[in-house]
């Protein structure tokens, strides 16, 4: 047996310092796809692999590497983080080959950082340590702070900035909650060790109901303010729009705020000082989000931001989804966080491709794009269909799962988060309308569909969120083994 | 008493090697050409390396030497090693420094006798010995920093550097005879055996106020920082790496030998100072930094923080901050002397170029597009910045990470919480310089590297990457050392 888990950082890792070294472009994008064509193998690999029918940790791996603090390089895969890694090892080369026939410069840094960004965020999925956790989790920060900076729009300066130390602070904030996760293990046990499921372990004995309540509370607004979810949002406009279509798609496969609140919070929830008041909090926070988001999407004027502001709604049933504490419920939501990267992969694809043949994404100057980019209209129009959670497609039975299943705790959040629907088709449908049917608008000139290879990989992506739409099982299960472990574990406490 | 025998000498060996690199340099130097003097650069690195692996080597031996005045330990050698690893960095990066010209044998004899009168106050155990290599140590720097006889901008720092040194040195001679005084002792644990005589004496108080001011300076704590930034910004690069990333960890050592082992008795008094001390230097450093056109007043102000950083273990003093503080000296030791090289790579493409702003050298607009003018000073740069910032997985962030969470552990969280909102506001000017390096256009040629800055700098690299990456063995040396001291 291959040690996967870690050959799945490791690969994209070495190959991206490779690709760091190139001089043409040639070389970097072949090398770039390469690379992830070899991480996607590994992935595949590990699914073949995989029991889905367990909640137990598989392909661990364990070394020491800190003794005296207790940390060890340890690293596995389970149902919740399997789903993840595909979606990464899927989307990426496919983004390597949408943005193959752009012209940039220095295209060794491009597909350097796209494949060191695979490696970060693949590296906290697999990470049971939460110094391993934590490394990675900032490393995530550095490509999408350059990829920001070198190819992004106008306010690129601005955007980055805002969004590192953002979410760097929040970071931060989560990093004291570990260090309190750890000190208090630490004292109870007398033995110092920083595994991540021996600390969530170790919590449920603190006697402290503050003290587990502060813990709680500083790890979770990391993840949140990463997810993101109104109100720690305000960084993601701006990123989102401002960056260049592959770094658009990176931020969104970037799924390590929603995958840290399956991993770690929601196992520690039940037992806190007063679990009722999370779910509560959780609650209204997922609601608010979708109902914010997708408020502020339909007034938006540019198609990106539109879009940006579509993921943060989307974003939100993760949440509520999680704090639904139901199996199917919490499976929905883990399912959400994968049929979303697919979803906004399409349509940042979509929107990349409409500012390189138009220069613009204000929507009121676009229309009847559908004659001019057929091509791009019928992929677009999967994206934005699945989207508004049409069913056969994956966004359905992610928001309907959480919806259904998420009522018998939540029933008020559940109602907003309903009537939201009705908006999120609004502003889906009016930009689809305005941007791609009606009047070929004339002043646009003469512009070009896109090319073979993006019609390719948004297809595939495409063909890929019909597929699970249709057969979600193959993921589907894994999550639901592991929702049931933690819901469970929530049940056995009375929460 | 013990007699002095080879064997017992062979304790001190590293500070021999260095010594005796110094002397023979500042000999044969006068007998050189400026041409074939380039090769007294090699010779100094030579010695520090030797020095270096005779440090190493000698880890876990335990001696007292010369009646008891000079103390071998886990921290003494932990911070000769300090020491050294700056003075390598500096000696290699100065071959290039010190190129053609007539002066490089007093430059190296000076660094050398520098590095030598820290190594001293390493393992003083007397304070009056401490004293002495303390002002060793500050004569042979306060040269070094005006260096550069041409230069307005080095005499100034200079000036001020040698000017309010000299006050603090008096200072602290003024504290040291008020502890005699009471004491009737100058030897460290003579002092620390005592604690009943200064305990709730006001001569302790006054002393300690003395001896605080005395080592803030060195230390560069706010409000004894003023000489700092002139001083960093104006001394040449190289020099500025010495007195940042070394001088100033003498300081610290010494601060932590008198006030934690010899003053115990007056933790409380000198814990208060300390904590006011802490959260102020590191905030004014910081917030001052941002607005810091200059790279080099950017580092020194950055330089402060750090130092800001490093004296919570005064205030938390459990042995998981000392550890800390202790590994963090390392640590910034590496950052900041690799950062300083790489600022020195930049003048010194900017003097040779002629093309950019002269006026300020190391003027961030000549950091423009550097990531295309010199790939690798710019990779180390941005290493070093992201490493001072705590970003992982670099030495900085292991340092932080196991500073800042011994204070969540002592359930000081306020301290944590303000250490962690400054280590956020550092990365918005470190991200700056990264944004001058790598997203804006180069005003200037690709200008190849000059070897002696390159190996300066990869080692810096190395030492901030090992640190990061494989932390284990200096943190067990730096738990060693902590151990000396509680």
């Amino acid at each position: 047996m291959l040690p996967v888990a870690s050959l799945l950082i490791l690969v994209p890792l070495i190959f991206a310092a490779v690709t760091f070294l190139t001089k043409t472009k040639g070389q970097a994008a072949g090398l770039g796809f390469t690379g992830s064509l070899a991480t996607l193998g590994l992935a595949i690999y590990a699914y073949l692999n995989f029991e889905s029918s367990t909640a137990a940790m598989q392909f661990f791996e364990s070394m020491t590497w800190i003794p005296s603090l207790g940390v060890n390089y340890s690293v596995g895969i389970d149902g919740i983080s399997m789903p993840l890694i595909l979606l990464n090892a899927i989307v990426i080369p496919l983004l390597i080959l949408y943005s193959w026939k752009e012209d940039r410069e220095s295209p060794n840094r491009f597909y350097g950082l796209i494949l060191t960004m695979e490696a970060a965020v693949i590296g906290v999925f697999v990470a049971l340590d939460f110094v391993v956790f934590y490394i990675f989790w900032e490393l995530t920060l550095i490509p999408l702070f350059f990829m920001v900076n070198i190819w992004g729009g106008e306010k690129r300066a601005h955007a980055s900035y805002k969004f590192f130390i953002y979410t760097h602070v929040a970071s931060l904030i989560m990093l004291l909650g570990i260090f309190g996760l750890f000190y208090a293990s630490w004292q109870q046990t007398g033995i110092p060790t920083f595994g991540i499921r021996e600390l969530i372990a170790q919590f449920q004995f603190f006697e402290s109901g503050l003290l587990k309540d502060a813990i709680f509370l500083s790890i979770i607004f990391g993840f949140l303010a990463k997810l993101p979810t109104f109100p720690f949002h305000s960084w993601l406009p701006d990123a989102y729009t401002e960056a260049p279509t592959a770094g658009s798609v990176l931020f969104i496969l970037l799924k390590i705020g929603g995958y840290g609140l399956f991993r770690i919070s929601l196992p520690m929830l039940p037992n806190t000082g007063n679990p009722e008041l999370m779910i509560m909090m959780l609650g209204m926070l997922g609601s608010f989000s979708i109902l914010y988001g997708a408020l502020v999407a339909l007034r938006q004027k540019d198609l990106k931001r539109m879009i940006a502001y579509s993921s943060l709604s989307h974003m939100g049933y993760v949440i509520l989804g999680a704090a639904g504490l139901v199996t199917l419920s919490v499976s929905g939501a883990m399912f959400q966080q994968f049929s979303h990267g697919l979803i906004m992969s399409i349509l940042f694809m979509s929107a990349g491709a409409i500012q390189t043949s138009t220069g613009t994404r204000i929507i009121n100057d676009l229309g009847g794009l559908a004659k001019k980019m057929p091509k791009l209209t019928v992929v677009m129009m999967v994206g934005f269909m699945a989207s508004l959670g049409l069913p056969g497609l994956t966004g359905f039975i992610a928001e309907f799962l959480v919806l259904a299943f998420s009522y018998a705790r939540l029933p008020g959040f559940v109602l907003i988060a309903l009537l939201v629907i009705v908006i999120t088709a609004a502003y889906h449908l009016w930009a689809m309308q305005r941007a791609m049917f009606g009047v070929y608008n004339e002043k646009l000139g003469d512009i070009r569909d896109i090319n073979s290879m993006q019609v390719f990989s948004m297809a595939a992506i495409a063909l890929l969120v019909l597929y699970f739409g249709l057969n979600p099982s193959p993921v589907l299960n894994m999550m639901i083994s592991n929702s049931e472990a933690i819901v469970s574990l929530a049940a056995a406490l009375g929460v | 008493m013990e007699s002095l025998t080879m064997g017992n000498l062979m304790f001190l060996a590293p500070e021999i090697a260095v010594v005796s690199t110094g002397l023979i340099i500042l000999l044969i130097g006068v007998f050189m050409s400026p041409r074939t003097k380039n090769v007294l650069g090699y010779l100094a690195t030579l010695g520090v390396l030797t020095a270096l692996v005779l440090t190493v080597e000698s880890f876990g031996t335990n001696a007292a030497l010369f009646s008891g005045t000079i103390s071998i330990d886990a921290l003494s050698q932990f911070f000769k090693l300090v020491f050294l690893a700056v003075a390598l960095i500096v000696s290699l990066a100065a071959i290039k420094y010190n190129e053609n010209s007539d002066h490089t044998e007093e430059f190296y004899t000076l660094v050398l006798f520098a590095t030598f009168g820290m190594m001293v106050v390493a393992s003083a155990n007397d304070l009056i010995l401490l004293f002495c290599a303390f002002e060793l140590a500050s004569l042979a720097t306060y040269a070094l920093a005006g260096f550069e006889k041409q230069n307005a901008r080095s005499l100034e720092g200079a000036m001020k550097y040698f000017i309010i040194g000299s006050v603090s040195a008096a200072l602290m001679l003024f504290g040291i005879s008020f502890v005699y005084g009471a004491t009737g002792t100058t030897s460290i644990p003579a002092i620390a055996a005592n604690p009943a005589i200064l305990t709730g004496n006001p001569i302790g108080l006054v002393a300690i106020v003395l001896l605080i001011a005395g080592f803030g300076f060195k230390m560069a704590l706010v409000p004894f920082h003023m000489w700092a930034p002139d001083t960093y910004q104006g001394s040449p690069s190289v020099v500025s790496a010495l007195l940042a990333a070394g001088s100033k960890k003498m300081g610290f050592v010494a601060a932590f030998r008198v006030f934690i082992l010899a003053l115990a008795a007056l933790q409380p008094d000198w814990q208060l100072a300390f904590t006011v001390l802490a959260v102020v230097t590191m905030t004014f450093g910081n917030v001052v930094a941002v607005s810091q056109t200059s790279v080099k007043r950017m580092l020194a102000y950055s330089s402060l923080a750090q130092a800001g950083y490093i004296a919570m273990a005064f205030v938390v003093m459990t042995p998981m901050a000392l550890t800390g503080s202790i590994f963090y000296t390392l640590a910034h030791a590496f950052m900041k002397a690799g950062a300083f090289i790489a600022a020195a790579a930049v003048v010194w493409m900017v003097s040779s170029g002629k093309t950019d702003r002269l006026d300020i050298p190391d003027h961030l607009d000549n950091f423009k597009g550097l990531g295309k003018r010199m790939p690798f000073a710019a990779l180390s740069m941005t290493i070093f910045v992201f490493a001072l910032a705590g970003i992982p997985p670099t030495a900085g962030f292991m340092a932080k990470f196991v500073l800042f969470s011994s204070t969540i552990q002592a359930g000081m969280t306020w301290l944590a919480v303000i250490a962690i909102l400054n280590s956020a506001l550092s990365l918005f000017y470190y991200a700056r310089l990264v944004k001058y390096m790598y997203f804006l256009p180069p005003e200037g040629q690709k200008i190849r590297m000059p070897f002696p800055y390159a190996a300066a700098l990869l080692f810096a690299v190395a030492g901030v990457l090992a640190m990061g990456l494989w932390p284990e063995p200096f943190l067990q040396w730096a738990m060693e050392a902590a151990k000396v001291l509680v």
